[in-house]
């Protein structure tokens, strides 16, 4: 897509507070902004990379948990005599945090997972983010279990004693949530049109070929692993201070298939996929809100991932593309379009 | 990379190796070498342990026993990227390219090797990465003309013709800059003049500084490019000579080239 | 020492649905490649079909049992005609987005049917437990246990001594040869998925009476089933049901010793430590299933 497609986007993006009056409409738009920000992730392992790593709530959440942890502060009996005290930190030291400890178990994981290839694979990522959703759910001492972490501070930013700013209203989350979003996409995109994105794709194609032109295999699994967990931890880390409250709910697997979900329907492998994927999946349940119920939804969200795994593989913005490519170029191939944008 | 050895020196030499898949021996007590800038062909029969040997050689296969020595250094327990960086590249047996890819961006993946750039100075879009880039880049369009698919180059590899995909599966091993290239059947399903084609450009590449160790069946190709050829029969070597005087060994001649000469 | 005892004794007894629901997956994994995300919502499916026949329709609950059974291989062939068999020959990563996307329609049309609340199913056997020394069971456990056990010998006999069977070990060796030598392949992948779904069907079936049946009950076994198939080996009968056995048991020792809490992760525990370090299974057999 061209640049001015892009920059007319954005421009768009930043100007919704000032004309959109509804708050609640702005809510929807940050909370799907966040989970654009998870599904932008999880697209560079498994679109990218071509990982079918299923357990990406589980980076989400540690991003999220770690967060609310650091900036609330926590007492932690290791002990009969001894108890880690750890005082409340500011909440951008937090958000940071979160964002390196979900790197930091992206690395862990998958230094395991990759292991193993395919359907082996996938059982590893779900069975960690199972694991993770139990001790978070069990650890009672450290994560208050069901009874969840409440009263998180929400952001705050600025030079202290100059000027600052709590982000108590929406509009401020809004475009945080924004800035992130772009930044996470300027991430992707850097990395998938580089040399580093090129290994990632090749090994997703042919990992045996890849390998015998010296492209070693497993540390670019890790990397893409690392990135996409980082980034998905501060998308979790957003959720945190947002929505001030969070629970062990956070890792269920559910997330992770919303997050599949909009990843292949929007389109995995390109760049603007995941973000069309989590703006229809986002805002789709709101619209359908009033005439269907959750289970209904869900059957509908489920069918149209068969589909679209039937019609249109690629997913929506790929197939959109080429048709697009295949309206207004000639290059005397006929219907064969090439795929530039990646 | 593809420093100057004595032309003399071995460029590959392959010690006492064994391969046993269970109770089924493919490859035992086999040894040869092959020499700096020469065009070494391995023959044989199905089964007489030529691909082993190159999975083997390339990593992508633990021998039982025995050493593969590039350069002197041996070659044992690294991976194929590994062995890659030291600059022994193989082509596969059936037609491997990165099929989602353009043609182009197939070479420039396979110009992985050239470039340096870490992670975090792709993320700052540092200057030295753009530079890297834009080199990299250069080349791919270079190495693309030298094959001849410059003007395929937005196509897609799998959209190609069986021909040129197999030449772009040279090209993007090419790209890793190989002292040392391993071609596994390179010409297998390609017509008369298609093979002559190619039998033109391997020679080319050799005269350029890279040795090339290939298996093949096709006897024109081989008795018509080849420096060395090297016999295999039930994964030990039986004779090795120029073409001449394979041509006229007796038991090769009882063994393969009586159904070799007449394919070709 | 009684509380092992008792232990094991639980375990012994769950291990058979275990094994189960371990070997229908294993089956269809192996023959199929396909990561079948919807073999938790037939153990769901089955456990609601004995529900319904024996508490809606009043009928006998050992016809009951039969009726959910049969129902699993109509569901199973259903869904591999639909939605697998004109997708032969994808790779992987679609058919198991697809999987995915089938088990969420699945689920949500359980919860949209029969609604959230948990239902409970009645069943003839006394509710005194047998009492043997220091440990008890159930009869109605006894009874779980037993059919199992006879339906993981069934499924044995039809892998290993049938036609049917030989074809399946066939096609899970070498697809394109088993083809060549006539088998249809077609018609051995429904009845793979079929079989494999109906024995989902069985362990929700006879479990439903045991514990209760809510819509989720799917995803827990689901994912127990996975880790049987890590822990046996990929298409290795013999391997999912002493996985099946091995799971329950740690699950049990875990859960009375440890934490209960905790239970559910013991199987995940074990599956992440078993990848590392043999990532083909304690009984990985690559060269035939039986």
């Amino acid at each position: 897509m061209s640049r001015w497609f892009t920059v007319a986007w954005v421009a768009f993006l930043f100007s919704i507070p000032i004309w959109m009056t509804d708050l609640y409409f702005l809510h929807i738009l940050i909370t799907t902004g966040i989970f654009t920000i998870a599904a932008i992730s999880l697209n560079l392992l498994l679109g990218y990379a071509g990982q079918l790593s299923l357990g990406h709530v589980a980076f989400f959440g540690i991003g999220a948990y770690t967060s609310a942890l650091v900036s609330l502060g926590f007492d932690l009996e290791i002990s009969d005599s001894y108890t880690l005290v750890f005082d409340p930190q500011p909440v951008w030291l937090a958000f940071v945090s979160g964002i390196f400890v979900s790197g930091l178990f992206g690395w862990f994981i998958g230094k395991i997972a990759f292991k193993v290839r395919g359907a082996y694979f996938v059982i590893v990522t779900i069975s960690f983010a199972e694991v993770v959703r139990l001790i978070s759910l069990n650890w009672i001492d450290l994560t208050e279990g069901p009874m969840a972490l409440n009263n998180i501070p929400p952001f705050t930013l600025g030079v202290p004693g100059l000027w600052e700013q709590t982000f108590y209203q929406k509009i401020p989350n809004y475009y945080l949530v924004l800035v992130i979003t772009i930044i996470a996409y300027i991430i992707v995109r850097r990395l998938v049109l580089s040399r580093a994105g090129r290994a990632m794709i090749a090994l997703r194609e042919n990992e045996a070929l890849a390998s015998s032109v010296g492209i070693d295999v497993t540390r670019y699994l890790i990397l893409a692993t690392i990135v996409a967990s980082a980034i998905a931890g501060a998308a979790g880390g957003l959720y945190t201070h947002y929505i001030r409250i969070v629970d062990p709910d956070i890792f269920l697997f559910i997330y992770t298939v919303t997050m599949v979900i909009m990843v292949v329907t929007g389109g995995k492998g390109s760049l603007a996929g995941p973000v069309v994927g989590g703006i229809i999946f986002g805002i789709l349940p709101e619209l359908l809100r009033e005439v269907a119920s959750p289970e209904v939804q869900w059957i509908i969200y489920g069918v149209f991932m068969i589909a679209i795994v039937f019609f249109l593989p690629k997913g929506i913005v790929p197939a959109l593309t080429a048709w697009w490519a295949d309206r207004f170029k000639s290059d005397g191939h006929g219907g064969k379009a090439v795929r530039d944008s990646r | 990379m593809n420093t100057t050895a004595t032309d003399s020196a071995p460029i590959l030499s392959i010690e006492n190796m064994a391969v046993h898949f269970g109770g089924l021996v493919a490859v035992s007590g086999l040894n040869f070498v092959v020499h700096e800038k020469k065009i070494v062909s391995l023959i044989g029969p199905n089964g007489a342990g030529k691909t082993t040997a190159f999975n083997v050689i390339t990593g992508f296969l633990k021998p039982t026993e025995g050493t593969v020595r590039h350069r002197g250094t041996s070659l044992n327990g690294l991976r194929p990227n590994e062995i890659a960086e030291r600059g022994v590249v193989r082509t596969f047996q059936k037609t491997s390219v990165f099929d989602g890819s353009t043609v182009y961006d197939n070479v420039l993946t396979g110009l992985h090797l050239r470039g340096k750039s870490r992670s975090w100075e792709i993320l700052l879009n540092l200057s030295r990465v753009r530079a890297e880039e834009r080199r990299l880049r250069e080349t791919a369009t270079e190495i693309l003309d030298l094959v001849g698919l410059l003007g395929r180059s937005r196509e897609l590899a799998s959209d190609l013709p069986y021909g040129e995909q197999r030449l772009l599966e040279v090209a993007v091993a090419l790209s890793a800059e190989p002292s040392l290239l391993l071609l596994d059947e390179p010409v297998s399903g390609m017509n008369p003049s298609e093979t002559e084609n190619f039998m033109e450009f391997v020679s080319r590449i050799r005269d350029r500084g890279t040795t090339i160790l290939l298996v093949e069946h096709d006897m024109r190709m081989v008795m018509g490019v080849s420096d060395r050829v090297i016999v295999l029969n039930q994964g030990t070597v039986i004779a090795e000579g120029t073409p001449t005087e394979i041509q006229h060994n007796p038991e090769v001649i009882r063994a393969y080239l009586g159904r070799g000469s007449a394919d070709a | 020492m009684a509380e092992f005892l008792q232990h094991c004794l639980n375990a012994l007894i769950l291990g058979g649905t275990y094994a189960l629901l371990g070997i229908g997956l294993t089956l269809i994994f192996g023959i199929m490649k396909v990561v079948n995300f919807t073999h938790g919502e037939l153990y769901t499916f089955g456990a609601y079909m004995v529900f319904f026949f024996v508490m809606v329709l009043g009928v006998n609950f050992f016809v009951g049992i039969a009726a959910a059974m049969i129902l699993g291989i109509v569901l199973g062939a259903l869904i591999e005609f639909v939605l697998l068999r004109p997708l032969r020959g994808a790779s992987i990563d679609t058919t198991m987005l697809v999987m995915i996307g089938a088990w969420i329609a699945l689920q949500n049309l359980e919860q949209f049917t029969w609604s959230g609340i948990a239902k409970s199913i009645d069943h003839p056997f006394p509710v005194e437990p047998l009492v043997l020394g220091a440990v008890s069971v159930s009869w109605i456990r006894i009874f779980v246990f037993l059919f199992a056990l006879t339906l993981i010998a069934g499924t044995y006999f039809l892998i290993n001594r049938t036609k049917l069977g030989k074809a399946m070990r066939a096609t899970f060796q070498d697809r394109d040869t088993a083809a060549l030598m006539g088998v249809n392949i077609n018609r051995i992948c429904t009845a793979t998925f079929a079989l494999g779904s109906s024995l989902a069907a069985a362990a929700g079936a006879l479990l439903g009476p045991v514990f209760i049946v809510m819509p989720t009950m799917g995803d827990g076994a689901a994912l127990k089933a996975f880790a049987i198939v890590i822990l046996g080996g990929l298409g290795s009968i013999i391997g999912a049901t002493v996985g099946g056995f091995i799971l329950a048991l740690v699950e049990e020792l875990g859960a009375g010793y440890i934490s209960s809490g905790y239970r559910d992760a013991m199987g995940f525990g074990l599956i992440i430590i078993i990848l590392v370090y043999k990532p083909t299974g304690l009984f990985a057999l690559k060269e035939r299933i039986g």
